[in-house]
């Protein structure tokens, strides 16, 4: 089989720097950085110099991702000799357990990190990851919750607890979770985002009108996200058809679904070049049209 | 209650869906462009939809009705859903499968819901790795497995395998990755093509 480098007629440098991308950016592209990386550290180890330790960390994550435990194994040992008592090689060690179910020993590893270090953030979301991959939702949130009242500025962890409760379909917690990312991410557009489909999703009159100013707030800070656009339209034409509205409130959503339906008419003529959303672009059309008439 | 057949194409986007998205919970569509006949079901395509927030409304409702109007301006009709949970371990229906189960079958008498056992997706089971239910007294329940046909499996394996040992699972288009970019085909047209083209030395419908 062809090498990565040949392939793509890339340096060792070029396999190198494309590996501290796909870190900085935190990307799970696991089959990409095990075909990369596994060539980088067979053929050119010797060059990557201190290099070497945090890719073999992150190639050996991907390699569990992509259950290749001889590699995962293979760098987890090269770890293992070169820094024999790092917590963070054992939360490694841990993460190999896990991967192959062995869900006790992985626990025991964690717990004895916790012991030596009962600070450490790493060791605690692994078991909580345990208790997600066993299907113990109930206890994970339970555990995430603790675990979010000591460190309460963990995003990663705010974003996992909403993704928890929307499992469980307990959407007030999940909205909950999305107000404390939005308050610290304000700039985001995609909490705005997630935030208005919850509270669609929630329903009722107020949650609607809620859902649409969180679909515009996510439009005013990206306005390329279909998602809010459609959001937008189908919370703005939901409020318009309620018996319940003023004459003026039923006015100003259907302006509101009538901006909306321009702006998605323009994204699908903009991308009408490609023949391949033809499809899509005629069911767009016909399925604002039908709604349109519902609605007056 | 009738039986249910799965075509080559269906289960093929069905599986590459699943591949695609290891690590997420998957669902989708499944579609017939026949009329019923007797009671039996002919699921002649599928349609991948979501990969994130299944239970979230805005999106499913969305996609439904998209994927409705295209039914209709192509003679198909919507007949099921399928879903692939993240947890490998579980292939029991979640609340939100059974609720868009039962709104598909508000419209279609014989509809279906479909999971994919993902204990069971490993290359060497040669048994489909799916479980089907069907509506009996407003509940699902399992549906007789020899009611359940899929012509020439031996063959939809060996496509969908080399499919899979290609890649191929990275052309396919769910109305997530629509919406990331809308200039893609969630209906999959490409993938249609190729799917037809390794099926065509077979005999027979797909």
């Amino acid at each position: 089989m062809a090498s990565v480098a040949d392939m793509y007629d890339v340096t060792w440098e070029d396999m190198r720097d494309k590996l501290r991308k796909w870190r900085e950016d935190n990307c799970r592209n696991s089959e990409q950085i095990v075909d990369v990386g596994e060539e980088l550290i067979s053929e050119h180890a010797s060059k990557l110099g201190d290099d070497i330790w945090i890719i073999y960390e992150q190639v050996m994550i991907a390699a569990l991702d992509c259950s290749r435990d001889d590699l995962a194994l293979t760098c987890l040992q090269e770890l293992e000799k070169q820094f024999s008592d790092s917590h963070r090689v054992k939360r490694l060690s841990g993460m190999r357990l896990e991967a192959l179910e062995r869900y006790d020993e992985a626990g025991k590893d964690y717990d004895a990190i916790l012991q030596d270090d009962p600070t450490n953030t790493a060791a605690r979301k692994r078991k909580i990851s345990i208790l997600k991959a066993q299907g113990k939702s109930t206890e994970a949130i339970r555990e995430l919750n603790e675990y979010l009242e000591q460190f309460v500025g963990d995003q990663e962890a705010w974003h996992e607890l909403s993704e928890l409760y929307i499992n469980e379909h307990d959407y007030g917690k999940a909205a909950f979770c999305l107000e404390e990312l939005m308050m610290t991410n304000p700039h985001n557009h995609l909490y705005c985002e997630q935030y208005g489909e919850v509270k669609y999703t929630q329903g009722g009159l107020e949650n609607l009108e809620l859902a649409r100013k969180y679909f515009a707030q996510a439009l005013r800070l990206n306005n390329r996200n279909m998602r809010a656009l459609f959001g937008l339209y189908m919370s703005a034409s939901h409020i318009a058809a309620s018996p319940k509205v003023s004459a003026k409130v039923k006015k100003d959503n259907m302006k509101y679904a009538a901006w909306a339906t321009s702006q998605i008419n323009r994204a699908y003529k903009a991308g009408h070049g490609a023949k391949e959303n033809k499809c899509s672009v005629k069911a767009v059309e016909e399925m604002l049209e039908s709604m349109q008439i519902t609605m007056s | 209650m009738g039986e249910v057949e799965l075509s080559c194409r269906a289960y093929v986007k069905m599986y590459l869906h699943c591949c695609l998205f290891p690590r997420c919970s998957v669902n989708g569509l499944l579609l017939s462009s026949s009329g019923s006949t007797g009671g039996a079901v002919c699921v002649t395509d599928s349609v991948p939809l979501l990969h994130s927030h299944l239970p979230l409304a805005p999106i499913t409702q969305l996609a439904l009705t998209q994927v409705d109007v295209w039914c209709s301006q192509t003679q198909q009709r919507i007949v099921g859903y399928y879903q692939a949970n993240a947890c490998v371990s579980d292939s029991s229906p979640t609340p939100c499968a059974l609720k868009i189960a039962d709104k598909i079958s508000e419209q279609c008498e014989n509809a279906v819901l479909l999971m994919f056992d993902g204990s069971k997706m490993a290359p060497d089971y040669r048994v489909p790795p799916i479980v089907m239910y069907e509506r009996r007294d407003s509940k699902w329940t399992l549906k007789d497995k020899h009611t359940i046909m899929l012509r020439q499996w031996e063959e939809t394996r060996a496509i969908a395998t080399q499919m899979l040992e290609s890649g191929d699972q990275a052309l396919l288009v769910d109305f997530d990755s629509h919406l990331d970019d809308i200039t893609k085909d969630w209906t999959n047209q490409k993938l249609n093509s190729k799917i037809a083209e390794l099926a065509s030395p077979a005999n027979g419908s797909m």
